[in-house]
């Protein structure tokens, strides 16, 4: 590994600014994933629990926790009773002992 | 853009378009030992089979199908692959060669040295709509296409970076490069194959239909995500809530004979998938309702009508009418208004999801990349098979062949048909070149 590597990104900087769209997509899902999280923290929740818990409006939602589950930070529990809706839970960080 | 000062590399035969049609001729000419160049507009090879569930009439995987040919066109010691490439400026410098520029867009990845691992993607803090999962789910900017793509090595969105560093700072083969800067390739060549296939229906164009306005009104081709192991939910979900759905619609002919929107011929393929997906529906979601409002259905194929049968028998409701309008209600589910033609009667009906079966249409962006030539086009659009019936790969330009649904909506088994023909012509017309 070189420390002394120039960081390509540094030159590309001097060339392009950053998209203004690109800077409100990286915010929307950095508050969207902060809310979820929140809102997930306590119990696993279905899609309209937590709509109902955050006030964000269930499509948004539903794109953002399916965004978060492909990544990993979110995990598929049981189907609720009437067969409509999975509950959903931050996904548990495996500890050392864990993989042991 | 650079200046082209590198001499032109020759090979026999120039493919453009690495789907299932591109793919079958390339390997074709391969194998009669002609040397090809392959070039993909996208990120990988595939095309849009790599991104189906099952092939209709027999049920098979499709990925299952095409990922070893999309390995043996990736391997095969014969084809030189360019992705993330376009073929431009296709001119003929003599009687038996066309120059061509290739040009190369930037990854800002260093293709040979990134290994697919990951890292780039999840350090990556901003997310857009996945087009590989037909935006029913995010990406990352820096991100590998999918799990299957080939080559599986990760990009760079540019348009969507936020020019962090973070993922430059967490690859440990250091394959981020953002000084890249697109290239052109000259290549000479005798024969050129056109294997572009198609482009899908744009659903917005049907504004009474509702998609992109309610969120449960969803194509074809975003069922079929979701009917895949790669898919962007944990099960068939309804996007608006995450619902899973009971009782689901689908509407033939969504942008297919209707001159209104600009494509009045049939595409051919969506009854047949519509019946596929609805048999992998009801095996998927054991308790649900399908139901197909259709025009006629065109179950012309081998095993075709067999198929179409045994979705009846597996409990498809077929209902033989015209949608006019898709309205949502409160609780997401929508309601179809449509004339029931059997019963002459105008009639409404709920359904808690609706598939717009969304016809295909001719991929236009390929004449221009001829621009001293003139390459003939049909009423529709679709390059012109100038010989149908004798020499159906021919078009308006000698050394210049067609393959798959670059000529005409076509099936799977007919584009590969198809390019067999094309690669067999091709091979032919350069064994009698001078």
């Amino acid at each position: 590994m070189s420390a002394e590597k120039t960081r390509t990104i540094d030159v590309i900087k001097q060339q392009r600014q950053v998209p203004e769209l690109a800077k409100q997509r990286r915010k929307a899902f950095a508050d969207m994933r902060k809310t979820i999280r929140t809102a997930l923290e306590d119990e696993p929740k279905t899609i309209p629990e937590l709509a109902a818990a955050t006030g964000l409006q269930v499509g948004d939602l539903t794109y953002y926790l399916m965004t978060m589950r492909k990544y990993g930070e979110v995990t598929v529990g049981q189907v609720d009773d009437d067969d409509e809706y999975f509950y959903y839970e931050l996904t548990k960080k495996q500890t050392h002992n864990d993989k042991s | 853009m650079p200046e082209n000062t590198v001499p032109a590399s020759q090979y026999d035969a120039l493919v453009i378009g690495g789907g299932i049609a591109g793919e079958e001729a390339a390997l074709n000419l391969a194998n009669m030992g002609f040397y090809v160049v392959l070039v993909e507009k996208d990120l990988s090879l595939g095309g849009k089979m790599i991104h189906l569930s099952k092939v209709f009439p027999t049920l098979d995987c499709s990925a299952c199908i095409t990922t070893p040919k999309v390995s043996e066109t990736a391997r095969h010691s014969n084809i030189k692959i360019y992705t993330y490439s376009e073929a431009k400026d296709i001119k003929k410098v003599s009687n038996n060669r066309f120059s061509v520029n290739i040009i190369r867009k930037p990854r800002y990845v260093i293709e040979e040295e990134c290994t697919g691992c990951e890292a780039c993607e999840k350090v990556c803090p901003v997310i857009v709509e996945d087009q590989y999962q037909y935006d029913l789910v995010g990406r990352k900017a820096a991100y590998i296409p999918f799990s299957i793509a080939n080559p599986r090595i990760a990009t760079i969105d540019i348009d969507n970076c936020i020019l962090c560093g973070a993922c430059e700072k967490a690859c440990l083969a250091e394959a981020i490069d953002f000084t890249q800067k697109p290239e052109v390739i000259p290549v000479e060549v005798k024969s050129v194959i056109l294997a572009t296939g198609y482009d899908l229906f744009d659903a917005q164009k049907l504004p009474n239909y509702g998609f992109n306005k309610y969120k449960n009104v969803v194509t074809a081709m975003q069922m079929e995500r979701q009917l895949v192991p790669t898919r962007p939910f944990n099960a068939v979900l309804r996007p608006g809530d995450g619902k899973m759905p009971s009782n689901i619609a689908y509407v033939l002919c969504a942008g297919s004979r209707d001159a209104t929107v600009g494509n009045p011929i049939c595409s051919q393929i969506c009854c047949m998938y519509s019946i596929k997906q609805a048999q992998l529906l009801m095996g998927a979601l054991p308790m649900a309702d399908v139901t197909i409002y259709y025009l006629h259905i065109r179950a012309f194929g081998k095993g075709f009508n067999e198929f179409y049968m045994q979705a009846r028998g597996m409990g498809v409701d077929f209902v033989k009418g015209k949608i006019a309008k898709i309205s949502e209600k409160e609780n997401g589910n929508l309601i179809i208004r449509y004339e029931d033609v059997y019963k002459g009667k105008v009639k409404e009906s709920e359904h808690d999801m609706v598939v717009l079966s969304t016809g295909i249409m001719a991929n236009q962006g390929i004449t221009g990349m001829f621009p001293d030539l003139n390459l003939d086009t049909d009423p529709y659009h679709y390059i012109k098979q100038i010989d149908e019936l004798r020499n159906p790969s021919r078009t308006s330009i000698p050394g210049v062949f067609v393959a798959g649904a670059v000529s005409g909506p076509m099936d799977i088994p007919d584009s590969i048909l198809s390019a067999g023909a094309a690669s067999s012509e091709t091979a032919s017309y350069m064994r009698r070149l001078p």
